[in-house]
């Protein structure tokens, strides 16, 4: 391809295409994103709570990035805020300000930034070709391991206590076990627990709304007992005020004497935009096996990363392709990048109109909501058939540990690793079929032939320099030029030895 | 993590000894030992404007401006945790830097028993009380970001104060017995007289003026709403620009006069524990009623 048309491919992939304005049903499509965005609310206003910032980061998250994501990507895929890189952003930052502060929230707005701009540097590097080799074991691993530590970090919200820093995050228990009666406010524990067990109680019936229901059962709780004790001897901590602009641009600030704070944020940055990425990506390659448009997954990366770099331009964080918000829409019916949109401008709409009742939120509703949904990434059914399998079960197994004791970046660059080498060690396996019929040898050669799977074969041929053999490479889908120069080899060895070698090519 | 430790030590030393932060960045140790032999000799401590000019603040800095910028702009920094139209300043007078006019450079004197309370109350509850009590809104967490801001900004005050010493001129004058009780009819006389000009005939007040009163004024449970407190803010402080030219008692009729007025309950009472109580008094009391 020629510099020009490689250019006009990219200009085509950076522009929007609205090509599926065509046919759209506007009606089904505005009906799923608007549910979406009711369920976006308390996830956004959660994830802000897990990057550290105040819930309209959260908010604007899900309306502008979101919003930016759908109308320069292809598919129905839902983008916003989102678990994973919500923790990583928080747990980066954390190291270089204190949480919350100024400057914290102008490292997480830099951050952001940070990560928008390698993505977009992966999608110039045609990037998303190497996301197909991130196994679906990990991928799962990774969200069960997310999943632990979300039900840890819901533990302070819901049992009212002050945040405990821990080096492992079972050593929570150990605090929460042996010191309760001084520690636990049994207010709080009571509106965190009516909302877990009403939520995990709801979720065979509603699978798809019991996040918003156990929302309305544990702020009911907390409205009568904040209403019956009051807010001084319940000490229930409610969210607070939540004040939304319409367009809440700004402008990030970046100086040379944060140079220092970029340098030492920068390999999670890179851990974040591969997460966000391979989380976006997956989504995507999902759609594309089941939906019926037609989904870019460079288009895809190109439209992350932008999102991305804007984020911080409009007073938020960055985000990604979000499994649980991208799955409602579906089953709503959504098609299209136009139910994204719509949800977009529906979520800034209903949060402005709930605003007043956002207020009294009382947090440990909000905490049980948090483990809910850590417990709803926690899919047994979805890790049965890795385990089941010997290599997929050692990644599978191998990513939780991980994410769960060595931290979430640590743990993504280790399933990549294992998921890469575990790859390259199934594929350089190599099956032979050998048959010997009135002295011809024929192998029939199954797998791919190339340097590192080329020594079982090799040591076959040398053995017997006198064979007339017949190599059958028409199942062989790929063969590097190592493998053309062993042939070459043993040819030349068998007509010095009065041998034979025949290569059947594809 | 490192950076807030050394933000909190920064703190300490703050209080300790009058350290002064440029001293202890800047390494230069003459001007710190000299601040110890003197704490009078006031060190040059960056002002707001100075840090607000630069363009890099460390964590515990750019803590200082955003809590100085909550104190004077409560409702557009802070506005997640307030309830009404009062700001900090509208009674810690000029920032919290006025004296007798409950001035903020308080950090030596937490964390204090309070008798309001009856538990020790450390720096971050007491301001975490005023977004409660003073400021009608949501208590914060102990770990909220702005509650962090103002205790820095409080601890940035407080140079060269004195642990467990109250400064000089703190809170707002106690004023002497006048031996007649304060009466709000006179109070309102006075009000109309020398303070409605201002704060309005129903004290809603015009911004930047605060409200006296209703629901966009203190709660019920707010320590201006103690009579004295409030006639020791309004003898010192009151009306802007001819402070102190009422005399005590026109003080305490207006503050007595203040404390009649309607505004938001007393959040320490439970409402609908109350309204339970209250059914079941009227339920019980109705049975026996029935029984004679």
């Amino acid at each position: 391809m020629s510099a020009r048309a490689a250019a006009a491919s990219l200009l085509r992939e950076a522009l929007p295409d609205i090509s599926w304005r065509r046919g759209v049903n506007v009606r089904r499509e505005t009906f799923a994103g608007s549910i979406g965005a009711v369920l976006a609310i308390p996830q956004a206003i959660i994830f802000a709570y897990l990057v550290g910032l105040p819930p309209e980061y959260g908010l604007y998250c899900a309306a502008f990035v979101a919003f930016i994501a759908s109308l320069f990507g292809s598919a129905a895929m839902v983008s916003g805020p989102n678990t994973a890189v919500s923790i990583l952003l928080g747990l980066t930052v954390v190291q270089f300000a204190g949480r919350g502060s100024p400057l914290y929230t102008d490292c997480v707005l830099i951050l952001s930034l940070m990560v928008g701009l390698i993505q977009l540097g992966i999608w110039l590097v045609r990037g998303a070709e190497l996301f197909r080799y991130f196994s679906p074991a990990a991928i799962t691993g990774i969200k069960a391991g997310v999943g632990i530590l979300l039900i840890t970090s819901a533990l302070e919200g819901s049992l009212g206590l002050s945040p405990l820093t821990s080096t492992f995050f079972y050593e929570k228990f150990y605090v929460v076990i042996w010191g309760w009666n001084e520690l636990v406010n049994p207010y709080a524990a009571t509106i965190s627990a009516i909302t877990i067990v009403g939520g995990l109680a709801m979720r065979k019936r509603w699978p798809r709304t019991y996040i918003i229901n156990a929302l309305l059962l544990g702020s009911v709780t907390g409205a009568l007992i904040v209403g019956y004790w009051g807010p001084v001897d319940s000490q229930v901590e409610l969210l607070g005020r939540v004040s939304l602009q319409a367009f809440p641009l700004m402008w990030p600030r970046v100086s040379p004497e944060y140079w220092v704070i970029i340098e030492g944020m920068f390999p999670n940055a890179v851990a974040i935009a591969v997460l966000g990425l391979t989380q976006s990506l997956v989504i995507a390659r999902d759609l594309k096996t089941h939906a019926v448009n037609t989904v870019d997954l460079h288009k895809e990366t190109f439209a992350q990363g932008l999102a991305n770099v804007l984020s911080p331009f409009f007073s938020t964080f960055a985000g990604s392709g979000s499994f649980n918000r991208t799955n409602v829409a579906m089953e709503m019916g959504a098609k299209t990048p136009l139910a994204g949109m719509v949800g977009a401008v529906a979520v800034l709409l209903i949060a402005y109109v709930l605003g007043p009742l956002l207020t009294y939120l009382p947090m440990p509703a909000l905490a049980g909501i948090l483990a809910l949904v850590g417990i709803g990434m926690i899919r047994w059914k979805e890790a049965r058939p890795f385990l089941q399998h010997r290599m997929e079960g050692a990644v599978y197994s191998i990513t939780i540990f991980a994410v769960t004791f060595l931290g979430l970046d640590v743990g993504i660059f280790l399933a990549a690793l294992v998921s890469i080498i575990f790859f390259i060690a199934g594929a350089s396996k190599v099956a032979f079929d050998i048959e010997r019929k009135d002295g011809l040898e024929h192998i029939a050669v199954k797998g791919n032939l190339f340097y590192a799977s080329l020594d079982r074969l090799s040591q076959h041929l040398h053995a017997n320099p006198a064979n007339d053999t017949v190599l059958d490479l028409r199942r062989v889908s790929y063969c590097d030029s190592s493998a053309y120069s062993l042939f070459d080899t043993i040819m030349r060895e068998r007509l010095q030895h009065g041998g034979k070698l025949d290569v059947i090519a594809a | 993590m490192k950076k807030n430790t050394l933000a909190l030590l920064r703190m300490l030393a703050v209080v300790l000894g009058g350290f002064s932060i440029a001293g202890l960045s800047n390494a230069d140790s003459s001007i710190a030992r000299q601040s110890i032999a003197d704490p009078s000799n006031a060190v040059a401590r960056p002002t707001i404007e100075e840090l607000k000019a630069r363009r890099f603040l460390d964590d515990y800095e750019s803590n200082v401006v955003f809590g100085y910028n909550i104190v004077m702009e409560t409702e557009r920094y802070a506005g997640r945790y307030t309830g009404n139209r009062l700001r900090c300043t509208s009674c810690h007078l000029k920032g919290g830097t006025q004296p007798d006019g409950f001035p903020l450079n308080v950090a030596g004197i937490y964390p204090k028993w309070r008798s309001k309370n009856s538990v020790r109350n450390g720096i971050g509850l007491r301001i975490r009380d005023c977004f409660l009590y003073s400021l009608n809104g949501v208590m914060p967490p102990e770990e909220a970001p702005e509650v962090v801001a103002v205790a820095a900004y409080i601890h940035y005050l407080s140079e060269g104060e004195v642990i467990g010493r109250p400064p000089s001129n703190w809170g707002v004058p106690t004023l002497p017995d006048t031996f007649v009780d304060p009466n709000p009819v006179r109070g309102g006389i006075v009000y109309k007289k020398s303070c409605a000009v201002c704060h309005g005939a129903d004290g809603e007040g015009i911004d930047p003026i605060p409200p006296l009163w209703g629901a966009d004024s203190y709660s019920a449970g707010a320590g201006l709403n103690k009579i004295e407190k409030a006639a020791g803010f309004i003898w010192a402080n009151m009306p802007l620009g001819q402070e102190r030219s009422l005399s005590h008692q026109q003080a305490k009729d207006v503050a007595a006069f203040l404390h009649l007025q309607v505004r938001p309950f007393n959040p320490r009472e439970g409402r609908l524990k109350k309204l339970a109580e209250r059914i079941y008094h009227w339920l019980t009391r109705s049975s026996d009623e029935d029984k004679q």
